[in-house]
Parts: structure tokens; C-alpha cells; sequence
């Protein structure tokens, strides 16, 4: 069975997910982070961006658009969580080791694309908690040769016990 | 009405945005252009604490086999939020938003963003749109949805 939508059967000799990956999913792939949202950190983000909303920088903005405070752009969340690392654990390409937290038999790492939900604005200030699951892994066929997609869900809870926010970023590896 | 199949002017910077009643399904958000230097990219990289070197160091990513560096997937997708909170205004709520990165995208490039109105939700108070990332010739890199709730 299988091969429909180029998912690879279990059977193919050249898998390239190892079994202790495929058995971690669903699991948390970390223990959970916790981070003040940073009033700098999220200018920075935002102006790198080009994203100069009023609502990013000026308090009045804010309270106008009935924020408690200044907001962080929607997706900073994500980038807020990223853990300070030393530069020995960059690997050749700039990647950081075990970055993922998923083990593959294929290194190279693209982006596949991201799923949002916002269900309240971030403020800067807040303290948000950020648990990220192994949501789904699997092999596919491509016209560039097979590779693995990799789904990381996160939620995103602040100081109130609130979920904020639900991403799934799919990570594509060949 | 819409009337030029327009979907209202922009928001972002104190402007009211689209108001609910006046959107009807196929109506096309106005269109946003970015383009970015390579110095913006690397601004990039340090912002969101990302030192893969594909989008940075040239010769690395022809190692990866690609013609130039990238455009960070993140980025256009954080082009993509900045496009629809910036066409609904600082009093609507963007709820959701899904895009996928399916072609490169580089620096010193025209990127549009796109989008037209897919549904229309008086009785909650949303939109759905589609949105997309394409190149001047009309080339898709990033399609995507998006959820947006507009106050009265």
C-alpha cells in the first residue's frame, strides 16, 4: 500500500527518517521556554523586517488600537523563544547542532512554510511560555529527489495562563 | 461598494482600514512591493538570531546549489502579516494566517504581495482572503490564507 501523494512506503529500503524519530511523534521536542517579550528585541525584529507599524512603537498607537501596551509584530513569538547558544555548536553551514531537535539522515534544512493562529496580541513585557511538539514527520517524493517534512507545532501561553498563539512550522530536509 | 474591485485603503499607519460591509468575495486587496538589500538580510539574520549561512554568504549557498542567497522563509512571512495588518488597520485582529514557501526568493528582487477576498462573514465579523508572494512576471513563491476580524 501507500505511494499515494508521493508518501513513501514503509518497506523502501532508502528511508530516510530513523525509527527513534518516527516513535517521537507527538512528543515534546523540549523542555518548556519561558521569555519576557523584549521591548528592543521586537523593535529590531520589526524595523529588520520593515514592518514600521505605529502599534510595534508608540504607546498612544497602542492603546488607540486597544493594546494594553505596545505589541510585538505577530510572528516575533517564535524568534523571542530561540535559545542563546555559543558559536561552537554552529555547524559548518550555520546551523546550529541538533537545532532541530529531530534526528534525520539528511542534514540540508529549508523552510517549508508556517500555520497561525492569533488568538491575543503579544505586549511587550509579557512573559510567554512556549512548548514545541514533534507534530509529524514524513518522506516524500519530490521532483528534486525524496525528502523529509518535518512539523514542529508550538504554543505560545502568557503570564495569565492564556494561550496566545498556535504555530506549525514544517521544516523540509533533504 | 468596492466598486474598482478595490478592497479599501491602507490601515496600518492610523488609517480606519476596509469596513466589513463594504467587502464582497473577490475583491483584491491592494497590492504591496518589497524589496530587499542584502544589507536587510543580514539585519535579518541578526534580528532573529539566525546564522544560516544561505542567506548571508554567497558562495555557501552555491554550495547548496543555489544562484544567490535567500530570502529568509520567516521574513516573507512576516512581509505577509505586515501586508494584512496593514490593509485592515490598527483596530482589526489578524486571527489566522498560513502561508507555504514553495520558490526562492532573493535580494535586490520585486516581490508583490497579492490577495482577494475568499468569504465574507457578517455574522462574526470576518474575512477570509488568499494571499500570495509572487515576483514581477507573475511567478508564485508563497501562497497563503489569512482570517482577519473587522470591528464595527
Amino acid at each position: 500500500m501507500g505511494g499515494l501523494g508521493g508518501v513513501c512506503s514503509a518497506d523502501m529500503a532508502t528511508s530516510l527518517i530513523p525509527d527513534e524519530t518516527l516513535a517521537r511523534v507527538g512528543e515534546l521536542l523540549a523542555e518548556p521556554v519561558t521569555v519576557t517579550i523584549d521591548r528592543r528585541e521586537s523593535q529590531r525584529y520589526a524595523l529588520a523586517v520593515g514592518d514600521e507599524n505605529p502599534v510595534y512603537f508608540d504607546e498612544e498607537a497602542a492603546r488607540a488600537a486597544r493594546h494594553r501596551t505596545i505589541i510585538a509584530p505577530p510572528t516575533f513569538v517564535t524568534h523571542a523563544i530561540v535559545p542563546p547558544r555559543s558559536n561552537d555548536q554552529l555547524r559548518t553551514d550555520g546551523l546550529w547542532r541538533d537545532g532541530s531537535g529531530v534526528r534525520l539522515a539528511v542534514a540540508r534544512m529549508m523552510f517549508g512554510g508556517e500555520e497561525w493562529d492569533f488568538l491575543e496580541p503579544v505586549c511587550v513585557g509579557d512573559r510567554i511560555t512556549a512548548e514545541t511538539r514533534l507534530a509529524g514527520v514524513d518522506q516524500k517524493d519530490g521532483s528534486k529527489g525524496p525528502f523529509v517534512r518535518v512539523v514542529r507545532e508550538t504554543t505560545f501561553t502568557n503570564q495569565d495562563g492564556t494561550v496566545v498563539a498556535r504555530s506549525r512550522q514544517i521544516g523540509i530536509a533533504r | 461598494m468596492s466598486g474598482q474591485g478595490g478592497a479599501g485603503g491602507q490601515g496600518g499607519t492610523g488609517g480606519t482600514g476596509p469596513r466589513l460591509a463594504d467587502l464582497s468575495v473577490g475583491d483584491e486587496l491592494p497590492v504591496m512591493t518589497k524589496n530587499a538589500s542584502r544589507a536587510q538580510l543580514f539585519l535579518y539574520s541578526a534580528a532573529s538570531f539566525n546564522p544560516h549561512r544561505i542567506h548571508y554568504d554567497r558562495e555557501y549557498a552555491a554550495v547548496e546549489g543555489h544562484p544567490d542567497i535567500l530570502v529568509h522563509g520567516p521574513l516573507q512571512g512576516s512581509w505577509l502579516t505586515q501586508y494584512l495588518t496593514d490593509w485592515i488597520g490598527p483596530r482589526a485582529r489578524l486571527r489566522a494566517v498560513t502561508w507555504q514557501n514553495r520558490a526562492s526568493a532573493f535580494p535586490e528582487q520585486d516581490l508583490e504581495f497579492h490577495g482577494r477576498v475568499t468569504a465574507v462573514h457578517l455574522e462574526r465579523n470576518e474575512v477570509e482572503v488568499e494571499v500570495w508572494e509572487q515576483t514581477a512576471d507573475g511567478a508564485v513563491l508563497m501562497p497563503g490564507t489569512a482570517t482577519v476580524f473587522l470591528p464595527e
